[in-house]
């Protein structure tokens, strides 16, 4: 017993390595398979004399699994690998606790597996196939200190399966449109598959064992023995948000050190088994041949596409090998074609081509581009390098305008000057970017929300994504997820019609919500429209009107009628729903966004439909500013709010009463509001025509501000004033200027209030 | 014991609990000493940016490597007379603890004098002036060389009532 110690421990040791290479197994990856099987036979010659039958089994069937791989003699590829793995994670097991796993429900499983692809050799001690009473989980505490030997491990795997899950719910609501879609089937089959593989190796059994329920029961789909219903998808659904569930579980009982919660899954699994055997038959389940790229999928979807891809090239060409693809007898399944996949992205909807020769050097030079290599770096760091590099190009423009500097005339240093700022402007670039991500993971969020939404509302609702690969600040990113929301859910239930009333103003029956990112003006911009009914300006000014938010006879722009719905407490809806109306959101919406140093603007046309329009700045740490001087103060101004600047003639200057001053812009009156005296600072009663006055535009209103002189535009790096001048009206933050001293930068939200008091 | 002897023994118990190093400066003819583990540095004067809409003794905020901190002067605080800055007029940065966390912020004194080790014995109660002043602000007062030293307890002159008073200004 002494020396068996180590020598299990060495043994363990061994089959970890071992799991870990089956897991990065790829298919076609032949010098992987190679080193699996080097590896596997290291372990074996290491074992220790009184392993059992099945143990011996184990190791001679993966071995063979293996030579099949090698020599494509194994078609289902997927498969293959998912029964390495789950032969692995036995042996893991049977280490761990010294005794063979004989009659757990994984040993099951594995042969049932190892006998469909035709690798069992009649062994004693192989249980039949047939189905025998639910066996005993694996006593959970046992297993549950496995979780915690490696959280960094378990953590990713959080993060990867929420991802996973992501794509797996926008999939179904596309394969709710089309049930018939095999690559739509297969898009999410594939995450289900990979959470329960990472699951199985992380010694998660419930996730486990759920993911395994989902992943048989779209397997009958992909098979053609079960039809996609709408039951089906809520199935999967609920399915997903109980996976959910566990990983929200999980990620407590990672960070507080507690003990797994024990879901009950029986319910799920109940209806899984009755929507099997209930399952219509093949007969009514054709494979369409020009399938629609799933554009939802998209994204989601590229990588994997793009391995299968390149395993591709290296395989024989499908066109020979039909029976190389996945157990589903369709044709149309066969990979993608280079065209479609780069179209997937595009959203261009055409049939598949047949893959032409002539193109497999371009789909190594895609794959090439799409998935490069990736390092993970904690957020903190990359955050705290921004900040870093937002001081160095202070520090450097400082060193520049210094004034003992500037009275040396040496061209070297002149270079040398010129050389560093533009070093440093391109690493600040690049720290920039490195805190960016696509969007698209976001704007996925909102397919399933849009399909509840419209089951909730009996509304037929079709979702647009556009423009998925935008990027935008990854700290903007959760910030934005909640006015998304907001403003889906109202597309969704105040913007279009029901059904009915779409097909009498003679509008196609579904709703069309279409979401839009992109990039303009250093700005990331947001769309969310909708072609629906449009505002109701009427009804919005009677509304205010009767809130006393505007005063009867007051004259407003249509576009500051539309304005008034970010007023807070303000909602028109005629029937308070749970999904919106309740007058909450907008105005939250709009801090948010403002918050952000970001717009909103709306855009509507009496049953044309409405669309907002998020307008943010790339990152939340920079923006473009004016600086002006005010006094002897400097303050910054957003440029994006500042539409003109002038010096106004005395002609165009007026008061009113002797308080309220007034110019006129070519025909338009804008009121002045002096920061000299909102600031308390220099001259207040300069008269107008010796400073300038810049028009900022703000939800849809103008007014003029008074101020000294502009100093010139600059990106500033946004500083906190820190929480004790949070409250001050009219400050969005400070800024370190050229010259060392800070500068404050001007919210114009603010600065309007101000001005109205 | 009686109940007062047990509420001076208490108070001489936390006054010992006060004991140790103390950074003195003079703010109009008056020594202050603030608790050494609550400084984070002494920087000259420099030029402060005014933030509007703050009480007169928030002076603004000043650029300390990169982060953007506020600076109040002590003497208007105080309510004391209002004093041109000169060669001596210093800042000392200290951090004091708010709602939120540690917060960094100036405060504008006279001049720097030292560091001084003060004993427990020699920190006296700050005495009651009744209406006319709040002793709020008062550790205790220390008795060294021969003078007085006002011990400040400074998390209570930059936060609490003091900020929030600020925030109404500014709100």
């Amino acid at each position: 017993m002494t020396d068996q110690a180590p020598k299990s421990q060495e043994l363990r040791e061994g089959l970890e390595g071992l799991a870990l290479k089956v897991v990065m197994l790829e298919e076609g990856d032949l010098p992987g398979l190679g080193a699996f099987l080097t590896h596997l036979e290291k372990i074996q010659a290491t074992l220790p004399a009184d392993h059992g039958p099945e143990v011996a089994l184990l190791f001679q069937q993966l071995e063979d699994v293996g030579n099949k791989l090698i020599l494509q003699e194994i078609a289902p590829v997927a498969q293959a690998q998912e029964l390495l793995s789950q032969g692995v994670s036995l042996l893991l097991t049977w280490a761990r606790e010294n005794a063979f796993p004989a009659e757990s429900e994984p040993w099951k499983v594995y042969c049932r597996g190892a006998q469909e692809l035709g690798v069992v050799k009649a062994e004693k001690g192989v249980p039949k196939s047939e189905p025998e009473a639910e066996a005993e989980p694996e006593p959970a505490a046992a297993m549950e200190s496995q979780i915690w030997e490696d959280p960094e491990l378990v953590a990713n795997f959080i993060a990867e399966a929420r991802e996973h899950l992501e794509g797996i719910e926008s999939g179904l609501v596309h394969l709710e449109q089309d049930p018939t879609d095999l690559q739509a089937i297969n898009a999410v089959f594939r995450p289900f598959h990979t959470v329960k593989g990472v699951a199985g190796f992380l010694n998660l059994p419930q996730i486990q064992e759920l993911s395994h329920e989902l992943e048989s029961l779209l397997d009958e789909a992909r098979s053609g023995r079960l039809q996609i219903t709408a039951p089906v998808i809520d199935l999967i659904l609920a399915g997903v948000d109980r996976l959910k569930d566990m990983l929200d579980d999980l990620q407590e009982a990672l960070s507080d050190h507690r003990p797994l919660q024990r879901f009950d899954l029986q319910d799920i699994k109940d209806t899984v088994k009755q929507v099997q055997h209930a399952g219509a038959p093949s007969a009514a389940f054709e494979p369409v041949e020009s399938v629609p790229p799933p554009e939802e999928t998209a994204g989601a979807d590229m990588d994997q596409a793009l391995q299968e891809l390149q395993a591709q090239e290296k395989a024989p060409p499908p066109v020979e090998t039909p029976a190389a693809e996945e157990k589903a007898p369709a044709p149309a399944v066969a990979q993608p074609p280079v065209a479609q996949v780069k179209e997937q992205a595009k959203e261009v909807k055409r049939p598949p081509e047949a893959p032409a020769p002539a193109s497999a050097p371009e789909v190594k030079a895609a794959s090439d581009a799409q998935m490069p290599a990736t390092l993970k770096v904690d957020i903190a760091k990359v955050d705290n390098l921004v900040n870093l590099m937002g001081e160095l190009v202070i520090a450097q423009s400082q060193v520049r305008q210094n004034p003992h500097l500037l009275t040396i005339s040496d061209p070297k240093l002149e270079r040398d000057l010129a050389q560093m700022s533009r070093i440093t402007t391109e690493l600040q670039m690049i720290s920039m970017s490195m805190r960016m991500v696509p969007i698209g993971q976001t704007l996925r969020k909102m397919v399933r929300l849009v399909r509840d939404l419209a089951r909730k509302s009996k509304k037929s609702v079709e979702l647009h994504l556009e423009g998925e690969e935008t990027e935008i600040d990854r700290n903007m990113v959760e910030t934005i997820y909640d006015p998304l929301v907001h403003l889906v859910r109202n597309a969704v239930d105040h913007g279009l019609e029901p059904t009915k009333e779409r097909q009498a103003l003679g509008k196609s029956p579904e709703g069309h919500v279409w979401l839009r990112a992109y990039h303009k003006g250093g700005n990331v911009v947001i769309d969310i429209e909708e072609d629906g009914r449009g505002l109701d300006r009427d009804r919005i000014l009677a509304k205010a009107q009767e809130r006393g938010l505007v005063q009867p006879g007051e004259q407003l722009s249509p576009t500051q009628i539309d304005h008034l719905i970010f007023e807070p407490g303000f909602s028109t809806a005629e029937k308070i729903t749970d999904i919106s109306g309740r007058g909450v959101g907008m105005d939250v919406v709009r801090l948010t966004i403002e918050r952000l140093q970001g717009k909103i603007e709306i855009n509507s046309r009496s049953q044309e439909g409405t669309r907002f329009t998020l307008r943010l700045p790339l990152t939340m740490a920079i923006i473009d500013g004016l600086v002006v001087k005010v006094g002897k103060e400097r303050y910054i101004l957003p440029a994006v709010a500042v539409r003109e600047t002038l010096r106004p003639a005395a002609s165009d200057y007026f008061t009113v009463q002797g308080q309220g001053e007034i110019i006129k812009v070519r025909s338009q009156l804008i009121p002045l509001l002096r920061l000299h005296r909102l600031f308390r600072t220099g001259n207040g009663d300069m008269p107008p025509t010796e400073a300038l006055v810049m028009v900022v535009e703000h939800e849809g209103k103008q007014q003029g501000l008074l101020v000294d002189d502009i100093l010139g535009k600059q990106e500033v790096v946004i500083k906190s004033l820190g929480e004790s001048f949070q409250k001050i009206k009219g400050l969005a933050g400070g800024t370190i200027l050229g010259d060392g001293r800070v500068g404050l930068i001007l919210d114009l939200a603010g600065i309007f209030a101000l001005g109205q008091a | 014991m009686s109940q007062a002897a047990r509420q001076i023994q208490q108070e001489s118990n936390s006054l010992h609990e006060k004991e140790g190093k103390y950074l003195t400066f003079s703010l109009a003819q008056e020594d202050y000493g603030l608790e050494i583990l609550k400084v984070r540095e002494i920087i000259g004067m420099m030029e402060i940016t005014a933030v509007p809409q703050t009480p007169e003794y928030v002076k603004g905020v000043i650029n300390l490597r990169g982060r953007v901190i506020p600076v109040i002067d002590l003497r208007l605080k105080f309510g004391l007379e209002a004093a041109e800055y000169g060669e001596r007029t210093c800042i000392i940065v200290v951090e004091v603890q708010s709602e939120m966390g540690p917060v960094q912020m100036g405060v504008v004194v006279d001049s720097v004098s030292e560091v001084l080790n003060i004993n427990g014995d020699d920190i006296e109660p700050a005495p009651s002036f009744g209406t006319r002043l709040k002793n709020q602000f008062i550790l205790g007062i220390a008795k060294a060389k021969g003078t007085i030293k006002i011990l400040l307890d400074i998390d209570r002159v930059l936060t609490s009532e003091e900020m929030a008073g600020l925030e109404i200004l500014g709100g």
